[in-house]
């Protein structure tokens, strides 16, 4: 019981990091980012080759490759999403998987297809009333939840942070209050980046780090925001907690097989009972 | 005579806005009839309800005789409500006439085959004959109006609801369109429900006016009357309202586009 | 988006020109090359039945490769496991990936919004997934294999996979010029508008991607028929953009066109064979390029083209002849 708590809390924590991003940059540019699992990816890799292949602190590490997926978020915003605005969505949707296959394949290129190691900051393990968890996975627990606290502080207490909230509930109005919708889409596009590969960086050290390793990523972050309502920031928090929790439970009572159903068993249940998922939709904060 | 459409008590709430509140009115067969109102007065909302794009929270909805509550849009359609959007939708990048065809393979007409013979004389009634073959995306705001008109008489109605026929058209346009509004009311006794919110249509094409306001009927006469009502007089004058040009391009279809 | 328009003498003229070259292939190509081309006469139906669905209606399927792959594995297991003849496959294949279809698209495509296209790749993701975890029936990571083979030579399983394509093209553009294409296509054009025609916009959506499912879950049978082997990688992400990417390259919404995007691509990719490695940057760049530059595609709006001129040439001719 206890376990199926500690070991949910983490899962929960790191899925709430991938939803956010991802239905952050859906609320606020309409964007449904295939690419979102590539930016989780990306950032896992930085960290490695960073530690592994320049011998950089790990620390020092973790945040240049959270920066650099950033920047190269805001990149694929400017240079390949921008222009096929205009056209249907689908054309975005498919640059956007586009983008995500070929960061896979330029991995595959250069790593090649055997998982890659990257070390943990925390070696220890704690016992929590005879649950081990390890250092890392308790760090990346804690880092999740003070990276959404930050997000939330950020989008409440800042002025870039009160337009990106105006740009995604009412688009036309906050053109004409003067907010540069397309700067507001590449900021978003960078954040909901560097929230990703954040992930990425922290589940590195006790997943397997291969070129593929975004994509599950991305299937879940789209049941967790379908099951808390596309666009809405708590609604992919409490969504994130509900599939975390429903695949510990199913992992540890059913098997771990099993559990990969979940996320999709999930996403047609709520669309037949309450398609617009648990918090409606663009309820941002 | 028993009443084609029977309304009672409907009221539809979004959240802490009541959009239409306990609304209640009868139409008689061959009535034409019109719903004024400032934006935002509910008057498409009232049209979602009827035609099922929206259910309602409360009321009961009688067409012909049986209850429309629950029946899904093209049901409705089916039994002979039809309706036109405020802003055009038309098929895109399909031709003029193909977006008819699609009103004739409705269920109810299409039984009655000809389907392309049906859509080309409908096309000449509304005079768009000429245009048939063209590519929809090169239409002017007219002809997508008439367009529109012809797409739902294809499909038979019994009740046309019209919402707000007129709005974006230069006055050499209005004309032939309400010519058009007429010539159906009076050779075929079609009953004719339009959304407006500018008076000056409103006077010589319907005989009964129906004002709306916060989603409540507040007064109901012939158009002579509704233009002296005082709650008339104060929901367009008192709340600033002699700037109603400036009102005209905001609309409320967007709301059914997302749900539907 | 285009306006395909009706058949005409000049088109049906056109596809028996095509078929009948695609028939000599066995005459002049070497072995690998008929192998070839039978995959990408495969690829052709599939891109063909994701035309039908999302090129029409304009709900986008990104997981086309979870019909394919149910359709494959079905083919597989009746015959692997079970020892039926291979063609049971085919039916089998068409029944399994049209409930797919239905457990997917029943409650997704009612929605307005990307959940048909969510739902659909997270479905291929796991069903992937699955037949990885599984191994003990689905044979993990290697697949199925042995299948017995449905034909005896390589040229009659080549003629066989033709006339499938043909017969699939010839239903899918007949029922797309029918009043049913037309409905489809209102519904790419605008569901309310549909309705308020009186049109049930779910049946027609609904109907269109099982008919989809059922030409892409028979194109998975013969697949498997062919290589004589299923493995997990028909699921792939990669395989459905692929299949996207071809329907691209041949104009959305003109059914035909799919089939000269397919085989254009293929031949690429395999005239690039040294840089297999390289076969999915070839189709991303290939998209990238035609979706900055030309997004209506290449061979429907060619033949289109390439058709109006025969017409003109054509009526000139006549008018020459008769003066």
């Amino acid at each position: 019981m206890l376990d199926i708590l500690i070991y949910g809390a983490v899962i929960s924590a790191v899925y709430a990091l991938l939803a956010v991003g991802f239905t952050l940059i859906f609320g606020v540019a309409r964007i449904l980012n295939l690419a979102h699992g590539a930016f989780y990816a990306l950032g896992a890799y930085c960290v490695y080759t960073l530690t592994a292949n320049l011998h950089v602190p790990l620390v020092i590490a973790a945040i240049i490759a959270v920066l650099l997926v950033a920047l190269f978020g805001i990149a694929m915003e400017r240079v390949l999403v921008r222009p096929l605005r205009k056209l249907p969505p689908l054309a975005v949707l498919m640059m956007t998987l586009a983008v995500g296959l070929m960061v896979e394949q330029i991995l595959l290129l250069i790593f090649g297809s055997e998982a890659r190691n990257v070390p943990s900051l925390v070696e220890s393990s704690f016992d929590f009333g005879g649950v081990l968890l390890s250092g890392q996975r308790l760090l990346a627990f804690f880092c999740s939840v003070a990276i959404l606290g930050g997000l939330w502080l950020f989008m409440q207490h800042t002025r870039l942070g009160a337009a990106i909230l105006a740009v995604s509930q009412d688009p036309e109005g906050a053109r004409y209050m003067g907010i540069p919708s397309d700067r507001i889409f590449s900021i978003v596009m960078g954040l909901s980046a560097a929230i990703a590969a954040a992930a990425g960086v922290l589940v590195a050290p006790f997943q397997s780090v291969i070129p593929g390793m975004g994509l599950l990523p991305l299937v879940k972050a789209f049941a967790i925001v379908i099951v808390g309502g596309l666009g809405s920031i708590p609604g992919s928090i409490v969504g994130a907690l509900l599939l975390g929790y429903s695949e510990t439970i199913v992992a540890f009572k059913a098997s771990i097989e099993w559990s990969q159903i979940v996320s999709v068993a999930a996403v047609l249940i709520v669309l037949i009972v309450r398609p617009a998922g648990f918090f409606g939709k663009r309820a941002a904060f | 005579m028993s009443a084609l459409l029977q309304v009672e008590g409907l009221t539809k709430r979004f959240g802490g806005l009541t959009a239409v509140k306990n609304v209640s009115f009868a139409l008689q067969p061959g009535e034409i009839t019109g719903i004024l109102g400032p934006n935002g007065a509910g008057k498409t909302t009232l049209f979602n309800l009827l035609t099922g794009f929206i259910r309602p929270d409360r009321g009961t909805i009688v067409f012909g005789g049986a209850p429309l509550i629950g029946a899904a849009p093209h049901r409705i359609v089916n039994r002979g409500l039809a309706r036109t959007f405020q802003l055009t939708r038309p098929f895109i990048g399909m031709t003029v006439l193909e977006n008819v065809v699609v009103g004739c393979l409705a269920p109810r007409v299409r039984a009655e085959g000809h389907t392309e013979a049906r859509a080309c004389d409908m096309l000449d009634r509304v005079g768009l004959g000429a245009k048939a073959d063209l590519v929809v995306d090169a239409l002017s705001y007219g002809d997508l109006r008439r367009l529109e008109i012809a797409r739902e008489l294809v499909t038979r109605p019994k009740l046309l609801l019209l919402d707000e026929p007129f709005a974006g058209l230069g006055t050499s346009e209005i004309e032939p369109l309400a010519a058009l509004i007429r010539q159906l009311h009076l050779a075929e006794g079609l009953t004719i429900l339009i959304i407006e919110h500018r008076l000056r249509e409103f006077m010589q094409l319907v005989r009964r006016v129906i004002a709306m306001d916060f989603g409540e009927i507040i007064a109901t006469g012939t158009p002579s009357e509704i233009v002296r009502h005082p709650r008339v007089v104060e929901a367009y004058i008192g709340r600033g309202g002699d700037d109603l040009e400036a009102r005209l391009g905001v609309t409320t279809t967007e709301s059914i586009r997302g749900t539907a | 988006m285009l306006a395909w328009g009706s058949l005409s003498k000049t088109d049906v003229i056109g596809a028996i020109i095509v078929v009948a070259l695609l028939a000599t292939a066995p005459f002049v190509g070497s072995r690998y090359i008929i192998g070839i081309m039978t995959v990408a006469l495969c690829y052709a139906i599939w891109a063909t039945s994701w035309d039908f669905m999302s090129g029409l209606t304009g709900r986008e399927n990104f997981g086309h490769a979870l019909f394919i792959g149910t359709g494959a594995y079905t083919a597989g297991f009746l015959n692997v496991s079970f020892g039926l003849s291979p063609w049971w496959g085919f039916p089998a294949a068409a029944i399994v990936a049209v409930l797919f279809s239905l457990l997917i698209g029943f409650p997704t495509l009612r929605l307005r919004g990307p959940y048909f296209a969510l739902a659909m790749l997270s479905a291929a993701v796991v069903m992937q997934k699955l037949s990885i975890i599984f191994s003990e029936t689905t044979g993990g990571q290697d697949g199925l294999n042995g299948l017995s083979p449905m034909l005896r030579s390589q040229v009659s399983a080549y003629y066989f996979t033709l006339g499938a394509l043909v017969v699939t093209v010839t239903i899918l553009k007949l029922i797309a010029l029918s009043p049913w294409g037309t409905i489809l296509r209102a519904i790419r054009g605008d569901e309310a508008t549909c309705q308020a025609a009186g049109i049930n916009v779910n049946f027609y959506k609904i109907c269109a991607l099982m008919i989809s499912a059922a030409f892409a879950g028979f194109g998975g049978a013969l697949y498997a028929n062919y290589q004589l082997q299923v493995g997990p990688d028909l699921f792939d992400v990669a395989l459905s953009i692929n299949i996207i990417i071809m329907v691209y390259v041949g104009g959305m919404g003109s059914i035909y066109g799919p089939v000269g995007g397919a085989l254009l691509l293929i031949g690429l990719t395999e005239g690039l064979r040294s840089f297999s490695e390289y076969r999915l940057w070839v189709y991303t760049l290939v998209l990238i390029l035609i979706l900055f530059f030309i997004p209506s595609g290449v061979i429907a709006p060619a033949w289109v083209r390439l058709r109006d001129w025969i017409r003109r040439s054509g009526a000139t001719f006549a008018r020459r002849a008769n003066a």
